[in-house]
């Protein structure tokens, strides 16, 4: 019996640890052999890290993800907690409300792609036709067409579809929060923005964190939607790393750079959450 | 506690623009796949009143390959989940209900959560090459083990969530009364997480009926692609067939979002990987 | 259940033997191109019995789709169409199947003499010289596309010149601020200058008439030339009289303003001339008129754009793709897909009366494709293209000035040359 009670919870985790290890873990190893192996000999080399450097299309393409990543995350939480401070109060068809905003970021993201693709159509899109329909020349709001607005667009269409989330789980973390503190807050007179500041901020603090480190994780690999949209152009304006990945490796047939380049996503990726994960803890610990 | 009129109207417009931004450009897709090319580019845009067609969906899935990619993504999404339920299932039952030695339990829960934060591109490359020599590539089964692997840390950190719920007398008694462990899990365990193991699945349906990236790569050929690629694929070609790819983008999203409406309980906890309860 | 299963797995596709007819797949680009494709097989399967399975992508997907296949061998298609500069790449690789042993095993001689040299070079490799690896589908070499009735409203003459383009479409610009019906502007020029192929491809003749090159004798990058340098000077200048965001410019919005009249000039692609004589798409019908490029200080000289077929090395079915393929690229065939709106690759087909009789433009196009230019033949074409598209997508946006754009490019393209 106890001999089961041993083995039991180990045979349970068996086949998970097994296909992960086979197709997370292993990848990744192959992958560094692959990153390892420049050009067609197959000697041993670094060569393909040392490009990564004097790569001006890799390191700008690094740099729209970062910035992409930053833009769309503050405009994100921002709108989604005033959604989740706004929806948390006592409202006639919350629950109605709530339903329909989650429907952008349930879509497949290619479906996202699509959507946007006709809405900032410029000749017949839903956007430049109502502006058109008010009166407003629409000429030079080409949308996906020139550099500078191109990169709004995809920010835009990013906050579209995950704003929602984020006041998801800022709402639960809201609803979560005893009611005392704000009681005591009234007694002692005082003011929304103190109550808000004191007390709603610091409690919501995890729900917050996670919401970060999730949305930092998803930005930081940005595909579908851009691959749809805008498919890095024009120029080199939307390109985001994953794309270029993707070009380096299926359009060019460069696997070995490729996977140099996704390492150093992942570690970017990873130096980013370790600091979310670590403000966690602290968190918790607390 | 009373709020003034004006405060309340406010709060009420702004939750009516926040819906009407969430759901107008969808609805504005719908509209373009029931619409003639003539109403489809015409300004003023046609919102409501037009002439409604189902031409494009039978263009799209009669004549052209849609109905074939709807087919694939069904059997993928279903099967990926199905295994993925499973196997996830037992694991984070062994990790919620048993102390395993050195903390093991701990270490495992977490580097099987940080398998799910590789980004897809990281693993792709690697995958694709795997897949090449195993000669998986372009069939329906590469997409189903590689879905199975994503969606793995998920199903096990919800349902780990959802075990450690459970009161552990509950599962004593049923002991005492003769059962063994998997007996227990079985007629008392199971039971009670079934709305969670549930939501889990239809999570999972939904992380692999939306995928794209993989498939993009992993697939050649009509046969075995899904519909995201089957979309991607008609955008940026000369002409594009608005039309046609409306209707296939509208079939795409509806089982999604009557699913998504159907968990809407367990929506937070499971797109938090069970980090918030909802 | 478990059969059910494995079948629904199992649907790898491409080899399943359907009674004892063979099965073929074939890979193709969607648009007008794989259209009449897509036609031909049918008739095939009606006549032979063999099944011909098309799977067709955008043409921005199907060189990745085609190399992905072809480096992993994985046999999912038969028969592969491709665009010309992809060869040197495939065929370097050794990813194509030789086709002499199979027309030896035919006791044929090899490709007759009616393809259209130009064309048929574009299928050996080395360039014009060497092992043959496919055959020429489709002969595009590009036309100047402009409106003759525009022109006649403003006296203006067929344009010989790139500075009689630009002085012509200053005027119609101008003078055309509501031309087109209903009151919209019609613009004198237009172009595809999204990154990639094309940008590159609506450059090149400006690039070369300007006398540019882009390597040179050694194989050094040289686009960042004074004649380099003024060509994209000149683009821009061109870029002036374009619609707004022409920038991000592809086929289809290019396409669109010609096809709704509210552009005036254009360089494009012969398999499109069909299209403007379509009521359901065309508001110009019979208002275009086509001739060769333009020159300058060189004489105008036309890119090259043919499709190819070839038979992958890891195809399936080599000698009923090889059947289909010589059936496909027969005079017959190519009469049949030429009604359809594709030029051919047979001067035999060009000549053919009912043919000229239907589209007036061919011996044009016969001209224009006899004399054309290749892209440089360089395995690494597609990252050089995508290079060299990005900054002069950059510059026609404004991001970058014709100088820094030419100079970054030769920066990248010699870093991709030097490459191991």
């Amino acid at each position: 019996m106890t001999g089961t009670e041993r083995t039991l919870p180990f045979l349970l985790l068996a086949p998970t640890l097994i296909v992960l290890l086979a197709l997370s873990i292993y990848p990744l190893v192959y992958a560094v052999r692959v990153s390892l192996q420049a050009g067609t000999g197959a000697r041993w080399s670094l060569e393909n890290f040392s490009r990564l450097f004097s790569d001006s299309f890799f390191l700008s393409a690094m740099l729209h993800t970062l910035v992409y990543a930053l833009l769309a995350l503050t405009c994100e939480l921002l709108l989604g907690l005033g959604l989740a401070l706004l929806l948390n109060q006592e409202m006639r068809a919350r629950s109605l409300f709530r339903a329909t905003l989650l429907v952008p970021m349930m879509l497949p993201p290619v479906v996202v792609g699509v959507v946007w693709r006709l809405a900032l159509n410029p000749n017949f899109g839903a956007i430049n036709g109502t502006l058109k329909s008010f009166g407003i020349n629409t000429e030079s709001l080409t949308w996906t067409a020139s550099p500078r607005l191109a990169f709004l667009s995809v920010v835009a269409v990013d906050v579209w579809q995950w704003t929602p989330f984020v006041f998801l789980i800022l709402l639960a973390g809201l609803q979560a929060i005893p009611q005392e503190p704000y009681e005591a807050a009234r007694m002692d007179g005082s003011s929304a923005w103190q109550t808000f500041r004191f007390i709603t901020l610091p409690l919501l603090k995890p729900a917050i964190l996670i919401v970060l480190l999730l949305r930092t994780m998803d930005l930081l690999r940005v595909f579908d939607q851009i691959f749809i949209l805008t498919e890095g152009g024009p120029g080199f304006a939307t390109e985001t790393v994953s794309l270029y990945i993707y070009r380096a490796a299926f359009r060019f047939g460069n696997f070995g750079y490729a996977a140099a380049m996704s390492f150093v996503l992942l570690l970017v990726t990873n130096a980013i959450s370790l600091v979310y994960i670590r403000l966690l803890q602290k968190q918790e610990s607390r | 506690m009373k709020t003034p009129l004006a405060g309340k109207l406010l709060r009420y417009a702004l939750a009516i623009l926040a819906v009407a931004a969430a759901v107008l450009p969808v609805y504005w897709m719908m509209t373009i796949s029931l619409k003639t090319e003539i109403d489809q580019f015409s300004v003023p845009p046609k919102w409501l009143v037009f002439n409604p067609t189902l031409a494009h969906y039978r263009d799209a899935f009669a004549t052209r390959s849609f109905g074939q990619y709807l087919v694939t993504s069904i059997v993928v999404s279903v099967l990926a989940t199905l295994s993925a339920v499973v196997l996830g299932t037992l694991a984070a039952y062994a990790l919620s209900h048993f102390r395993l030695p050195y903390r093991l339990d701990k270490h495992f829960a977490l580097w099987i959560l940080s398998t799910r934060m590789f980004p897809p591109i990281v693993t792709i490359v690697p995958l694709f090459l795997m897949m090449r020599d195993v000669r998986l590539l372009n069939t329906r089964l590469s997409l189903i083990i590689v879905y199975t692997a994503f969606n793995l840390p998920f199903v096990v950190w919800m349902m780990r969530g959802f075990f450690s719920e459970i009161p552990r007398e509950l599962e004593e008694a049923a002991r005492v009364d003769g059962d063994s462990r998997l007996g227990a899990l079985r007629r008392v365990v199971l039971p009670l997480v079934a709305p969670g193991l549930a939501a889990t699945a239809v999570f999972c349906l939904i992380i692999s009926w939306n995928e794209f990236l993989f498939a993009l790569v992993l697939t050649q050929t009509d046969a075995a692609m899904t519909l995201p690629v089957g979309i991607a694929g008609r955008v940026t070609q000369y002409e594009i067939k608005w039309g046609v790819m409306s209707a296939a983008a509208t079939v795409a999203m509806m089982p999604i979002l009557v699913f998504a409406l159907a968990v809407q309980r367990y929506l937070v906890r499971g797109l938090s990987l069970g980090a918030v309860k909802g | 259940m478990g059969v059910m299963v494995v079948s629904l797995l199992s649907s790898s596709c491409g080899q399943q033997q359907q009674g004892d007819g063979k099965q073929l797949t074939l890979a193709v680009n969607a648009g007008v191109e794989g259209d009449a494709l897509k036609q031909a097989a049918r008739d095939y399967e009606a006549q032979t019995g063999v099944r011909v399975q098309i799977v067709e992508f955008p043409y921005s997907n199907l060189f990745d789709k085609e190399l992905v296949d072809l480096t992993a061998g994985t046999g999912a298609y038969d028969l592969i169409m491709l665009d010309d500069p992809w060869f040197p790449r495939f065929a370097g690789e050794g990813f194509l199947t030789d086709l002499t042993p199979l027309y030896q095993k035919k006791n044929l001689p090899g490709p007759d003499d009616d393809f259209v040299p130009t064309s048929l070079a574009l299928c050996r490799h080395p360039y014009q010289t060497g092992t043959l690896y496919a055959l020429p589908y489709l002969g595009n070499s590009q036309l100047f596309f402009y409106r003759k009735d525009i022109f006649e409203k403003h006296s203006l003459k067929e344009p010989a010149t790139w500075d009689d383009v630009l002085s012509s479409a200053r005027i119609i610009t101008e003078r055309e601020a509501t031309g087109v019906p209903g009151g919209g502007k019609l613009y004198g020029y237009v172009m595809r200058a999204a990154q990639g192929n094309a940008a590159v491809a609506d450059f090149m003749p400006i690039f070369w008439a300007f006398g540019a090159e882009m390597f040179d004798q050694q194989g050094r990058p040289t686009v960042n030339s004074a004649e380099g340098i003024n060509a994209l000077r000149f683009m821009l200048e061109l870029g002036k009289s374009a619609p707004p965001g022409y920038s991000s410019f592809n086929a289809d919005e290019v396409s669109a303003h010609l096809l709704q009249g509210t552009a005036a000039m254009s360089i494009n692609w012969p398999a499109w001339i069909a299209a403007f004589g379509d009521p359901s798409k065309s508001k110009v019908i019979g208002k275009m008129a086509f001739t060769t490029m333009p020159g300058a200080q060189k004489p105008g000289q036309a890119e090259i754009g043919n499709w190819l077929i070839a038979i992958p090395r890891s195809a399936r079915n080599v000698d009923a793709a090889f059947d289909f393929l010589v059936w496909v690229t027969n005079a017959e065939q190519l009469k049949r897909s030429a009604m359809r709106g594709n030029p051919p690759t047979r001067r035999s087909v060009f000549n053919d009366p009912e043919l000229v009789a239907k589209f007036p433009t061919y011996p044009v196009q016969l001209r224009s494709l006899e004399t054309s230019r290749p892209r440089p033949r360089t395995p690494r074409w597609n990252e050089i293209e995508n290079a060299f598209g990005i900054f002069l997508s950059k510059a026609n946006s404004g991001e970058l000035s014709p100088e820094d754009a030419m100079n970054q490019a030769n920066a990248e393209i010699l870093k991709i040359v030097e490459r191991k």
